[in-house]
């Protein structure tokens, strides 16, 4: 039997922001499995490392490979959702101003965007149910909502692969069964999903594979092998304070941190 | 003295003042639309930073070349706040200190250290020869020919530059992990972006000084926020802004003696950011003023029409005026204006004291009814409350229930016919 093509790899990764490391060490192969959870509590580096994966942060030390390669050669296939708190809401934009950022990862900085690109944003637009609010300015969405244009930008792109952080935090339950039900559409189409969640009870009916982090890797591997009472205690529970503890240390003490 | 003379002298003033007015103006022209950017990248305070950064640059420049060449002060400028810039990213990607107190760091020791210079050059007789005094407070009045070319270069510069890259610099703007996650080298965009700054502050700086150089970069973006949501017209209101103040700052600075420009310019930003931050469209105060006040009269407005309506059978028989002025739910209300605004709307008639609606305010009434025993069923079918919490609950509800969401209750309760209290709902 041939080995199954690795989508994501993570080797040795360590992220350090100024003293204090939101990835310590991790290490895992995810095969071509199609819809992957990253789960741990807040500040566990889930963010942290969908963004190493994207090339958006360097990291301290180790790498990470998309489809068996450097991120930039396949940028084109990977879709982003950034986490919806990070960015200000106050922005002088609308709803189709932001969807429409999602082209210019094919149209570039300075190429217009064509009738094609128009239409495409429409249709994103339309799949998460907020073409009616192409006109509205942005800062004058629900929460719900902006998850939607987030979602509906990174539908733009076409991508194959969707990394997306936490899409559910923060919705309501209509945005939450409307999200789940694109998913499963773009599942269907054969699109991957990796996905940043929160919510324990869902976690085993919607992945197949977990990772579960917290600064460190707790355990990766096929849902049902992983998501156990051990693990979770482990990722979320007891032993987390000694991991804290050290990270505290190492962040209050001048301890020298590894370097590239 | 002959006519002539005095004919002379006349044009001449005229002639310095259409300069300083001319380049006053464009400088702001050329700093309201890089600021834009600085504003929305939340940087405001860098732009304090580089503009009093400057100054070690332009003394070291003199320093240096010995001559007072404003191409040597500007790349002086230029070099010491790109450094100053990069200063603060650097201590602020590897320290644990608050941005804000970098910031401040940052400029008190640039800015220590160009006054340590300055200080320096002054001791050795050479300052007021060397004007270069005039970047502490600004000397707008000595403008020549040569500065408004150079501020329309720069200005010229700045509108091009950013309209080619407007895309990139909204994106690095609006959400910058995202630019990089779609592979766009966003430390060029910025770099560019800190240049095209730098660069302005440091060829304004000799006119307003270092002082107020910042405040013709952040103002009018503040005050051009709140006119607009679209940040291609933000860029022109910003741009315009800084433009009209500059000219009637220059002009009002040109009236009386000893009224320095840079002063009055800011004067004049503050004041249209002032305009704007009361009169603009939406955000503005004035807008929510009224759009606060429009919703009170709705509400009064809907509360006569629902008390009428109870009082009257469902609109079919007149009131007396003075019974509905007693009703409880209209206590402290100014019954009788609203009484003549809703007569005005053609929605009731005053005939002999007794209040009669008219076909349209009937339906208006039971509207509001409806729409309050929608809502007070509701809240007992999916809320479990009890009876007697409904009704102040619905009292707020029902005013802001928009007809979309009206047809989502009525479909969600399945046309329901009475409510909690067993009182009809009506169609
Ligand atoms: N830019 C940054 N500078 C400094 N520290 C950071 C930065 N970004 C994240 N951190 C820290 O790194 C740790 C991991 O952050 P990260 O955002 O990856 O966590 P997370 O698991 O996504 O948390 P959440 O569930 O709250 O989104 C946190 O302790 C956070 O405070
Ligand atoms: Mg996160």
């Amino acid at each position: 039997m041939s080995k199954e093509p690795t989508l994501i790899e993570a080797h040795n990764l360590t992220v350090v922001y100024g003293r204090k490391p939101a990835l310590w060490n991790v290490d895992f192969e995810i095969p071509g499995k199609q819809v992957i959870g990253i789960m741990g509590p807040n500040g566990s580096g889930k963010s942290t490392l969908l963004k190493s994966i994207m090339g958006v942060v360097e990291p301290t030390s180790g790498f990470t490979k998309v489809y068996d390669q450097d991120i930039d050669d396949v940028r084109d296939r990977i879709s982003y959702v950034p986490q919806r708190q990070d960015i200000d809401w106050d922005f002088p934009a609308s709803v189709w101003d932001v969807v429409s950022m999602g082209r210019f990862a094919q149209r570039g900085l300075f190429k217009r965007l064509n009738k094609e690109d128009q239409d495409i944003i429409a249709q994103s637009l339309d799949k998460v149910g907020m073409l009616s609010f192409s006109k509205r300015q942005i800062s004058q969405l629900s929460g719900g909502q902006q998850q939607r244009v987030f979602l509906a930008r990174a539908l733009a792109q076409q991508g194959e692969l969707f990394l997306m952080d936490e899409p559910f935090a923060g919705v309501d339950i209509s945005t939450e069964e409307m999200i789940i039900d694109l998913l499963k559409e773009m599942k269907e189409e054969g699109k991957t999903l990796v996905i940043v969640h929160h919510d324990l009870h869902t976690a085993q009916s919607y992945f197949d594979w977990l990772v579960l982090l917290n600064t460190r890797l707790v355990a990766s591997g096929p849902v049902s092998e992983v998501f156990n009472d051990k693990t979770l205690s482990d990722t979320y529970g007891g032993k987390l304070t000694t991991m804290s503890k050290i990270t505290q240390v190492l962040e209050n003490k001048e301890f020298p941190i590894r370097h590239k | 003295m002959s006519f002539g003379a005095e004919f002379i002298d006349y044009l001449n003033y005229n002639y310095t003042l259409l300069i300083v007015t001319l380049g006053t103006g464009i400088l702001c022209l050329a700093s309201g639309v890089v600021g834009t950017f600085t504003f929305l990248r939340k940087r405001a305070l860098i732009g304090d930073v580089i503009s009093h950064a400057v100054l070690p640059g332009v003394t070291i420049a003199f320093m240096l070349t010995g001559v007072k060449d404003p191409l040597y002060f500007i790349l002086g400028a230029l070099a010491s706040g790109l450094v100053a810039v990069w200063v603060v990213d650097m201590v602020q990607k590897h320290s644990k200190l608050k941005p804000d107190t970098i910031l401040a760091l940052t400029l008190s020791v640039f800015f220590g250290v160009g006054i340590v210079l300055l200080t320096r050059i002054q001791r050795s007789g050479n300052a007021a020869q060397s004007g270069l005094d005039s970047f502490l407070f600004g000397k707008a009045a000595s403008m020549n020919v040569l500065d408004v070319q150079l501020f329309g270069a720069i200005a010229l510069i700045n509108v091009v530059c950013i309209f080619i890259f407007l895309r990139g610099f909204t994106l690095l703007s609006f959400d910058e992990q995202y630019a990089k996650g779609l592979g766009f080298k966003t430390g060029w965009l910025k770099t560019f972006l800190s240049v095209l700054t730098v660069l302005t502050v440091a060829i304004g700086v000799q006119a307003v000084g270092v002082v107020l150089m910042a405040a013709l970069l952040i103002t009018p973006a503040a005050g051009a926020r709140f006119l607009t949501n679209s940040i291609r017209k933000m860029l022109l209101f910003s741009g315009l802004i800084g433009a009209i103040s500059g000219i009637v700052g220059a002009v009002i600075s040109s009236t009386g003696t000893g009224m320095p420009t840079g002063p009055w310019v800011v004067v004049c930003l503050s004041v249209l950011a002032f305009i704007g931050i009361l009169f603009g469209k939406e955000k503005g105060l004035i807008a929510r003023i009224r759009l606060r006040n429009q919703n009170k009269t709705k509400i009064n407005n809907e509360n006569v029409l629902k008390a009428l309506y109870k009082m009257s059978d469902d609109g079919q028989s007149s009131v007396n005026l003075n019974d509905l002025k007693k009703h409880d739910s209209l206590e402290s209300l100014p019954v009788q204006t609203i009484l003549n605004g809703l007569r005005k709307d053609d929605l009731l008639e005053l005939v002999k004291g007794q209040v009669v609606l008219t076909e349209q305010g009937r339906i208006a009434s039971r509207e509001i009814v409806r729409k309050h025993r929608l809502w007070e069923l509701y809240l007992s079918k999916y809320f479990q409350l009890k009876a007697d919490h409904l009704h102040d609950d619905a009292e707020g509800i029902e005013h802001v229930i928009t007809p979309e969401i009206e047809r989502h209750l009525t479909q969600l309760l399945e046309y329901p016919d009475k409510d909690p209290h067993e009182s009809e709902i009506p169609y």
